[in-house]
Formats: structure tokens, sequence, C-alpha cells
């Protein structure tokens, strides 16, 4: 009874149901707008708050000064003929245009086909500019609310009405949408601009050279880079090296990879050792052009090109979020035959910059004939060292880094490992070079689901021995990890528990944006590919299909039911709508009592009916709205039932 | 089965007709639709596939809020010519939900019916002017809704008609004055009874002036008086022509019937007697002469 007592019908007037769907739609443009912009808003809706009578010409015209300065002010110094060119710029001018004719139109309360159809262009503008999974959640939500609100318009503003219908049509669109969705014919197309420039946002962490200085990019961020679904169950953690960049060049103060004027020898060795293993990403913008792949890539990346480093680059740097798909050989080394230009550029040191380390490197090149070995004493002499991995090093002596690292200061993090250990091996006579990329973590991983965020960026080192690069995890040398460090990502760390349920959204969030947000003609390719492999598949795709259409089918029966004016009546349905089946049909004011009575006459036998009609007028009438007597109520339908 | 049966048959008895937002939706979806494919956006994707399957959706919804009504003129009312009548017409709603912003319509009336629940009715008062006498058929009656979105309109025909006779506009002279004129009695006085309100048909002689020199227009009233010879108006003398005479006539009649007089009229080569015709065959008689 409270139930239904609850949803009186709650009446609004158009205008009321207009202004609540402007309201939902602005809601996420509102972030967007700039503070003079967002005054104005202010500003009117003050005025619609206090003025209930349509406003006068002076008034409107008032406002639209007021919206012309907020706009003027809202884009002043970022907005000119230049400045058109920027997307987002431009629809951030449509948007303020629409605000202020919207305004002006809502203080005139005379409702036109421009104010009924603004919304959806609010809507359709603020897809520009958010994109998630968020978003994802937003718009639908707003769909169901624009829907709702216009049903409750043509429902004499009833929104509880409005609402069941509302949710009737969304459940009665929803499994049109996903059928549309999945198979709508999609063309590769990349993101278009439509000719205005991108925006700038970039993930940090690696820009393609390594500084051991107060340069260095070291971001202890928590801000994903890239997001990687694999094929088959995550390797271990010992192999999840995601290549960036090759530095091959020692700058004193910083590491650089070869020029790209320069022309190696165009000769390919793909990885043929290790398991192989399919995976996807999605890689954040970076602004740059290096794709991740994990060690060892062994095949090229549509629209990227694989050099003989195994370095992947676009043509042009990433400014959107990039999908590709990928395949490795998981293991630490490959084969390469070194052309003469690699092999000089492997092994240039200067001997004048590290005295200290060049002495000791030759040490180990006499005491070490084989490469191997001498590989494996360099690890040890390191370990020797009892180096210090910290994030907060002291500063090193930047024109003599190695000597100032192993010999003096004895802390770095891994750009010092690597940059010393290349040094140091290059000295000992291993053609070697310092690899950058990032280094996953397990810990952000679920199911096949992996998240490499921005302190993941790494650093190690890649030494040539027999033919083969073979990789060294130069941080592993170190002998302790700094206190100070620790504490300090504790304290940024948070607790196990928001760490796990972190770790769920963003895989909940990974997995509605590699299904639903960036599904697109290769997903459709791979399904219906997945499809011809797997019948099972498409009996299961199906069954999914018919549940949810099972599902809103419930839902629509749930919402269209009709409404009861009691829970008695609710009760008695059964047994009317069988009575109306044998042909009673209740008079016009006829009381239930008389029309139980009336069937009762030319059916003396159906006690059952008598003892309803006795509990009915007991609840109705005496007031007994006990359980036992609604119990017994409903026992006596169902013996009249049957 | 049977209620996807039911449903073709609503279906057929519907007619749609694209709104202007239905050309709003058409282009909203080229935009979506542009931005989308152009733009490789699916939630764009997804706000026009959306679009879409609401925009299709709500045909069939329309269909079962309309189709499921239905109309029934309740009785014949006595109409006249140039004179606003209201054809009482029961509305029903067969279905078990209510149904939303329907209206009933004809070639140049609209009746808002709004809300009916399910399994309900609710009777509506058509308003009529017919322009002429005689037999009278009303029809084009139709359901119209915009109901869910506003991108068409659906509209539903009413088969039945409503058919009767519209009788001569009742004008002219007053049965008052006519008795007037003709100085014809209501009947002999004996005995004065009492005073009763003036109603503009006693004679002048049995006004009581005493009262109206108090400000109320009262007339005796007498134990015995003998019932006035039988009303009896001729067609020939009722007015300049055939219209006037058929208006004077109905007047006549619509009086004597609320003062419950007994009347004949004389019409070219029939006489037509209130004690033996009903007052409606009287005026049906005179609304097709």
């Amino acid at each position: 009874m409270t139930y239904f007592k609850s949803f009186q019908p709650t009446k609004f007037s158009p205008l009321a149901l207009l202004d609540m769907a402007y309201i939902v739609i602005l809601l996420p443009l509102l972030l967007m707008l700039k503070i003079p912009m967002l005054v104005f808003v202010f500003m009117v809706l003050t005025i619609l708050f206090f003025k209930k009578t349509p406003a006068k010409n002076t008034l409107i015209m008032f406002v639209f000064i007021m919206g012309i300065l907020a706009l003027y002010l809202s884009l002043y110094g970022t907005f000119s003929f230049r400045g058109l060119s920027r997307l987002k710029l431009f629809l951030e001018l449509l948007v303020y245009i629409l605000i202020i004719v919207v305004s002006m139109q809502r203080l005139t309360r005379v409702i036109n086909i421009y104010l009924l159809i603004s919304p959806m262009l609010f809507l359709a503008l603020s897809l520009f500019f958010y994109y998630g999974m968020y978003m994802l959640i937003y718009v639908v939500f707003e769909i169901f609310f624009l829907l709702w609100m216009i049903l409750a318009h043509h429902m004499e503003g009833d929104v509880w009405e409005g609402f069941r219908s509302g949710m009737v049509m969304f459940m009665v669109s929803l499994p049109w949408v996903v059928v549309l969705f999945i198979f709508f014919p999609r063309i590769s197309f990349e993101h278009a601009s439509y000719g205005f420039k991108g925006e700038n946002i970039q993930r940090m962490g690696h820009d393609g050279t390594m500084h051991l200085d107060s340069k260095a990019l070291l971001v202890p961020s928590n801000r994903i880079v890239m997001e990687v679904g694999f094929d088959k169950d995550i390797p271990s953690s010992d192999l999840l090296y995601f290549r960036g960049s090759m530095l091959y060049i020692d700058k004193i103060d910083h590491w650089e990879p070869l020029p790209s004027y320069i022309k190696r020898e165009n000769k390919m060795y793909y990885p043929t050792e290790g398991t192989n293993v399919d995976y996807k990403v999605t890689l954040y913008p970076t602004q740059k052009q290096w794709i991740y792949l994990l060690d060892m890539p062994s095949m090229t990346v549509r629209k990227s090109s694989l050099d003989r480093d195994l370095i992947s680059t676009l043509e042009k740097p990433i400014k959107e979020p990039l999908h590709y798909a990928a395949s490795s050989s998981l293991s630490l080394r490959f084969h390469d035959v070194l052309d003469s230009y690699t092999l000089q550029m492997s092994s240039a040191f200067s001997k004048e910059q590290n005295p200290l380390t060049y002495k000791e490197a030759q040490k180990l090149k006499t005491a070490y004939l084989s490469i191997e070995k001498r590989a494996k004493a360099i690890v040890t002499f390191f370990q020797d060292q009892s180096l210090t991995y910290s994030l907060k090093p002291e500063p090193l002596d930047i024109n003599h880094s190695t000597d100032s690292f192993l010999f003096d200061t004895h802390q770095g993090y891994c750009v010092h490992f690597a940059s010393s250990f290349v040094t140091m091996a290059r000295m000992a006579g291993i053609p070697s070079r310092i690899v950058t990329g990032y280094k996953a973590d397990l810990e952000n991983s679920m199911k096949n689901y992996l998240a490499v965020k921005e302190k993941d960026a790494h650093a190690w080192a890649e030494l040539y021995i027999n033919e083969h690069w073979v990789r060294f995890e130069t941080t592993a040398t170190a002998s302790s990890i700094e206190a100070q460090s620790q504490i300090q990502q504790l304290k940024e760390s948070e607790s196990q528990l928001s760490k796990s349920i972190n770790l769920y959204l963003m895989y909940a969030k990974y997995q509605v944006e590699t299904w639903i947000l960036y599904y697109s003609n290769i997903r459709q390719l791979q399904l219906l590919q997945y499809a011809k492999e797997n019948p099972k598949f498409i009996v299961t795709f199906v069954m999914s299909i018919l549940a949810l259409i099972l599902f809103s089918f419930l839902v629509i029966a749930h919402f269209r039911r009709p409404k009861y004016s009691s829970e008695t009546l609710k009760l008695l349905q059964p047994l009317l709508s069988a009575l109306k089946k044998e042909g009673y049909l209740r008079k016009k004011e006829e009381t239930l009592h008389q029309y139980f009575l009336r069937y009762l006459n030319d059916h003396p036998d159906k006690t059952a009916i008598k003892e309803v009609d006795r509990c009915y007028e007991q609840i109705l009438y005496a007031g007994d709205d006990s359980k036992e007597t609604k119990k017994e109520l409903k026992l006596f339908i169902r013996k009249s039932l049957t | 089965m049977k209620s996807l049966l039911k449903f073709i048959q609503i279906h057929r008895s519907i007619k749609q007709h694209a709104t202007r937002f239905s050309l709003v939706v058409v282009i909203l979806l080229f935009g979506l639709f542009m931005e989308a494919y152009m733009h490789d956006f699916n939630l764009v994707y997804i706000t026009l596939f959306f679009v879409f399957s609401l925009a299709f959706s709500s045909g069939p919804i329309g269909v079962l809020n309309i189709g499921n009504l239905e109309a029934d003129f309740l009785r014949k009312i006595r109409l006249f010519a140039h004179q606003e009548g209201k054809i009482p017409i029961s509305i029903t709603n067969n279905s078990k939900t209510t149904s939303w912003s329907v209206s009933l319509h004809n070639d140049d009336t609209i009746l808002p019916l709004a809300k009916l629940e399910g399994e309900s009715s609710k009777i509506l008062h058509f308003p009529v002017t017919p322009d002429k006498r005689g037999k009278f058929t009303y029809g084009n009656f139709y359901f119209e809704s915009k109901y869910p979105l506003s991108t068409a309109h659906l509209s539903k025909n009413i088969a039945q008609r409503y058919e009767g006779f519209v009788y001569p506009e009742p004008k002219g002279k007053s049965l008052a004055a006519f008795l007037q004129e003709e100085e014809m009695p209501y009947g002999e006085e004996k005995e004065f009874d009492g005073l009763r309100a003036y109603d503009g048909s006693q004679r002048l002689s049995h006004i009581h002036w005493a009262s109206v020199a108090k400000g109320e227009m009262a007339v005796k009233i007498f134990t015995q008086e003998t019932h006035t010879p039988k009303l009896a108006f001729d067609f020939h003398h009722a007015g300049s022509n055939d219209e006037a005479r058929l208006s004077q006539l109905c007047l006549w009649v619509l009086e004597c019937e609320k003062k419950h007089l007994p009347f004949s009229i004389q019409m070219p080569g029939k006489k037509l007697n209130s004690s033996k015709e009903s007052i409606d065959d009287i005026l049906q008689i005179l609304s097709t002469y």
C-alpha cells in the first residue's frame, strides 16, 4: 500500500520538464565552460528562478548583450581565426552561442521547435568533448532522461507515468541497439579531425631520450599509459618488458638513439625463440611515434614499421588513443648480425669520461675471455658495489656519471643502472645499448587484462653476446632499495582494498572500452572469424541476444502492468480476469460485491468466490488488513481459479 | 501469437503520417551518422542507434496507445439548424493500459481526450452546428495522437456515423405572443384561487396588478378553469415563407412541449396532432418538409 502511496502523480508543466532536460544535458558541458560563461548561465538561472512571467524585449536584449560579453571574455586570448582551426575551440564557440540563444528563447517562456530540439544538439556537441566509460553511462542516461521528459510531456506532465512508459520504450529499443551496434557495418576511418587540429594530450614517462640528471622523466604517477589484453594468460612478471626506444649514443648527461638520417643495413631477424603471445594494446596519446611491444616483437603491427632493433614506430605522433593487435616471442634474447655501423655505435665509449669504470672493465676484460662470462662478471661487479635503488638519489657528477654512480653515490634508479651497465659493458668490449620502455607490474592485472602505468617507465640494457642481443635487467643488481622511496611509495599507495576495487574498475573500464568504445570493423571481423571457427560461439551469441530480449520483455511487462488503487484489487486481478473471460463483464458503477453476487447467482456452487467476497469486504470495510486475512484472500482466489 | 495477430489487426486500422519532428529525427540521424561514420566514434554510434530504435519503436507503441480505443454514439439528440448541439460519444479503452494524449477529431472540430485509463470509458460531448434542417448524417470521426514521440500523427477512423434529424431553427413569435394575438383564452375563470408567477403566456387580464406594483410579476389563478380548446397552428399562417413557417412551428411545438399543452398543426394536406404523434415525430416531419 505504501508503495502505491509513495508514487502519487507528480505533475510538471511543459516548461519545467524542458528545464529538467536542459539541466541534465548541460551538466557535462558546464564542466568545460569558462568562468564568464558559467557566470552568465548562473545569471540566466537566477532570472528564470525569480521571473515567472515572459520577459520583456529589454531584458532579453540585456541577456543577449551579457551573453556576448561572456562569450568574448571566455574566449579572449584563445580565439582567433587561427584558433578556429582547433576543433574543440570551434565547438566550444558553438556551445556558447547555443547557450545564449536558448537562454533568450527560454526567457520568453514560449516553447518553440528550436527550444525543443536544442537539448539534442547539446548532447551531440558534448560527445565531442567527452569520451570514455563514464560518458558512455551518462549518454545512455541522457537519452533515457530525454525520452522520459518527452513522454511525461505527453502524459500531462505526470513524471511517474512518464518513467514507466520511458522504461518500456527504452527496453524495446535496447535489443535493437545492441544488435545494430554489433552488426552495423563500419569503415575503419581513423578518428576524423574534419581539418581541425588535434588537442595536445599526452602521457609521460618516455620520450626517446634518457637523461641522467634532473631532466630525467621520472614520473611516479598512476596514470595509465596503455592497457593490454592478452588472448590467453598474462605472461610472468619477468617477461613483461615493453620495448620503446633504443639508445646508442652517450651524450654525457643523456643518451640518444641513432640519428635518423643514418641508413643502416636493412636486414631483419625476426625473433623465433620463446613462447609466442598475442595481445591487444590500447595506447593513450603520447605525442610520440613509438608504440610499445613486448620483448621480443615477432611481427610488425599494422600501419607501423619495425626496425632491425625491434623498435616499432608510426609515421606520425600518437595524438589519440591507439589500438593495435600485436604478437611477440617471449624471450630475453634475439638473433642479430651486426652491421659495422651498429657495431661501432654500440661499442663507443670515452675512457676519459669514466676512468675508474674503464679500469675495472679492463680487469674484467682480461680476466674473462668469454663474452658471456664477462657479462656475468659485470653483473657480479655491480652487485658487489652495494648499489641502492633510489628514486631520489644524490646528484651525480654528470661529467663522470658512471664513475660517480658506481664508486661515489652508489644510488640511482633504472636510468643510472642501465647507463652505467652499458658503459662498463662497452668498456669491457661487449657491444651494448640501452632500451627504454615499460616494465609492467602484475599487480595491475586481472585475468587477461594488464594496465601499464606511467610509473612503470623503465630502462634496461641489451648486450650483444654470441650474435644475440640479450636483455639484462640492470636494476636487479641493486643490493638494496632505499627506505625513503619505500615509505614514499607506501604513502602514495592506496589501501589494498581500494587498490583492488580500483583494479576491478579498471578492468571493467577496459572491457567496456575494448568492446564498446573502441569496437571497430577489426573487432567485427575478428568476431566473424571467431564465429566461423567456433560454432559454439554462435549458439552462445544467439542465446545471449535471446536472454537480452527476454530480460527486456520482463522489464516491459513489469512497467506495462496496470496500476491498481489498492493492493487488494491487485490481488483480485487474476480472478477478475478469469470471470471476464467467462463473459461476466463488470457493469458500470457495479460494486465488486454486486458483481460477485451476480456471478454467484448463476454459479451457487462456487463457494470460494463467496469467501473471496467476504475477505474483500472484511479488508475494505472492516479495515482488517492483517496478514492472515490477506493470506486467506489469496488462498480463496487460488481456489476460485482452480 | 494471438497478441501478434491482434496487433496486426489493430495496425491495419491505423494510419500514420509524418510530422515535422520526424524531419528533425531524420536530420538528427543523418548528422549523427556523419559524425559517427567519419569519426569512427562509438559513443555517437550508440546515440545514433538509440535515436533510430526509439523512433522505430515509437510506431508500435503509438499504435497500441490508440488502437484499442472505440467510440460509440450514445443516443440521438435534438439538433436544430444553426444552433450548437452536443453529440454524446462514449469512448472506451479496451486495453489494460492507459491511453495518452489522444484527441477526437472530425473534419473541423478537435476534442482532446487526454488520458483514458485501461478498461474504462469516458463520455465526450462533440459540438456540432448543423447549417440546415433535414436528415443529418455526421461522420468522419477519428482518433488522433502524436504519442509517444510526436514523430508521427497516428489516426484511427471511427466507422460509426451519427444519423439523425436536424430540426428547423426554432425562431419567431413566442407562444405567448401568438396567444395574445389570437386572443385565445387558456380557460374560464370561476373562482379566484391564488397567484402564480407570470411566464408570458397568460392573458393580460389575468395579471395581478397589485403584485406588479410591488415589483412582482404575478397572475391570478382560478379553482375552476375550463381548458383551452386545443391549440391549433396553421402552417400557412405561421410565416412568410416555408423556412420561416417551419422555424415558427418548431418554436411553438417546443414551447407547447415545455408547458405540456396539447396542440395540432395543420400542415399542407396533413394534420399533426400532439395527442397522436410524439413531439419528436412532429419535429421530424417539420425537419423533412
